[in-house]
């Protein structure tokens, strides 16, 4: 069920995303209805389900290879569920594509996904573009992540020259850069030292302030001083609360 | 932004991407350059070695295959960089961020044909040059400017074939058929030597596809050569491929990306 206080909480910010508040106040950031899906003969999620209000932060834990991963990927839209019904803010990952990713940061699992031989500035650019922030708005979004981040003097240093910490918060800033409005973290504090870990809670404490929603993926057992609302244990294909 | 300004913007963005990680290989260009100008000298001696009856001289075959040679550069670019690329994405990880873009994954990949053809072009020139002042190629200068549109008409022909790579990769995560598909290609479309000699059995396969009209066209336009017929039947019947080709290769990586989504496949490598 979604909270009363976080639906008054983000209807009355998200202006700040530059959105009109939707006329639905029941809507949910995330919800998953019945979600399954299969890799050839085994069965990774099983008619799950999960709604989160806006201003919510939830954690998933579960063992290794029990689907955290898949079903992140599945709430971002880059795989389809074979079953079930998924949107975000009454958005479909294939009908309101283009909509939908605007609206989501997403932080995959492992070190990739930074291009090499770019610096770190170049990446942030280069994200922003294709995330489509406003040019005029790019300069600033990027020096407030490399200032969330504490990346000042990594800008001008090449991807491929960093640290596994390193690295961890320049995904972390990819992911806040658009100020998304649904933020999914696969394993967000992966080689983060405390200040990495303090910066990730400051952006998660950042965005629900503003209405924002996230979702993060741990293994379980993980002691995290990340922010949570709600926990759940994923097994077998389905949420249990935890 | 509209919906032009933010596909503009995420063009430029791929643009600007492939120019920076281009720049960042300091001797790329270089190498480029010298690969080129050796096969230019290697060319220029076996047209003295070798006497080819439909030619009047080895000048006449030098020109020939010079002009080949420099649409070869052009056939690389849009033929096997895009699944090249698409598969060092993959395994760069980089291309999950691509799918997860408002710009998406299939703009990406096609707006990631447009560098490395610029630097085609960029090598051809240098190619041309080169040849016309060290082994003084006559090149067709009153009508080698309007062999740059005829490049970019040559490009959205061909780059469809690219694309169609592109979508076997995003499927089958393997880029093993643009090695040979681009040899076949040289072979039957005239970049070494005229198609005329090519078997009967084989000769068909020279006029069913864009490559061998844009050898001709551009043949005619850079160095002189006769076609034999209208250049404008040539720029017909490229643009045709590119009008007919481009929409359906587009259309194959949208299904290609919407498969793998389904299967949940499309980030393997």
């Amino acid at each position: 069920m979604i909270s009363a206080l976080a639906v008054d909480k983000a209807v009355s910010t998200a202006s700040q995303f530059g959105v009109a508040p939707a006329a639905d106040h029941t809507q949910a950031a995330l919800a998953l209805h019945g979600v399954g899906k299969r890799f050839g003969e085994v069965s990774v999620l099983d008619g799950l389900e999960l709604e989160l209000a806006p201003g919510e932060v939830a954690l998933i834990e579960g063992r290794n290879g029990v689907g955290k991963t898949t079903l992140l990927r599945i709430a971002a839209g880059i795989i389809t569920a074979d079953r079930g019904l998924v949107n975000a803010y009454g958005l479909s990952p294939e009908r309101d594509a283009r909509a939908y990713r605007r609206a989501l940061g997403l932080l995959s699992a492992g070190d990739r996904g930074l291009y090499a031989r770019l610096k770190v500035r170049q990446n942030l650019e280069f994200w922003a573009a294709v995330a489509f922030v406003p040019r005029a708005q790019r300069g600033a979004a990027i020096d407030r992540v490399i200032d969330r981040f504490s990346l000042e003097e990594l800008a001008r240093r090449r991807a491929d020259r960093l640290s596994l910490g390193q690295r961890q918060r320049v995904r972390l800033a990819m992911a806040f850069l658009h100020d998304p409005r649904l933020v999914l973290l696969d394993e967000p504090t992966t080689s983060l030292d405390e200040s990495g870990v303090a910066a990730v809670s400051a952006a998660l404490a950042d965005l629900t302030e503003r209405g924002g929603t996230a979702l993060w993926c741990a293994p379980s057992g993980l002691q995290s001083t990340l922010p949570v609302d709600r926990r759940y244990m994923l097994d077998r294909g389905s949420l249990e609360p935890a | 932004m509209t919906a032009l300004q933010e596909l503009g913007g995420g063009v430029l963005a791929i643009l600007r991407r492939d120019f920076r990680i281009a720049l960042s290989y300091r001797f790329r260009f270089v190498n480029g350059i010298l690969s080129g100008l050796f096969s230019l000298t290697l060319f220029f001696y076996i047209s003295r070695l070798v006497r080819i009856n439909q030619f009047d001289s080895a000048d006449a075959y030098f020109g020939f295959v010079v002009a080949g040679l420099v649409i070869l550069q052009v056939l690389q670019s849009t033929l096997g960089t895009p699944s090249t690329s698409l598969r060092i994405e993959l395994v760069a990880g980089t291309f999950e961020r691509l799918a997860v873009s408002p710009f998406g994954a299939v703009r990406a990949v096609a707006a990631s044909t447009i560098f490395p053809f610029l630097y085609a072009l960029t090598l051809s020139a240098v190619m041309l040059v080169f040849a016309s002042v060290v082994f003084d190629l006559p090149v067709a200068w009153s009508t080698a400017p309007l062999a740059i549109p005829a490049f970019v008409l040559a490009g959205l022909a061909f780059v469809p074939f690219g694309l169609l790579l592109a979508s076997a990769v995003v499927v089958w995560k393997q880029n093993t058929g643009a090695a040979w598909v681009m040899a076949g290609i040289t072979l039957i479309a005239g970049f070494y030597f005229p198609v005329s000699l090519l078997p009967d059995w084989i000769e068909w396969a020279s006029h069913v596809q864009p490559f061998t009209p844009a050898v001709g066209l551009l043949r005619h336009l850079l160095i002189g050569i006769d076609l034999g017929h209208s250049a404008w039947s040539d720029t017909l019947r490229l643009a045709a491929f590119a009008a007919v080709l481009l929409p359906l290769s587009l259309g194959l990586l949208v299904a290609a990306v919407r498969v793998t989504r389904r299967r949940g496949t499309i980030l393997e490598y």
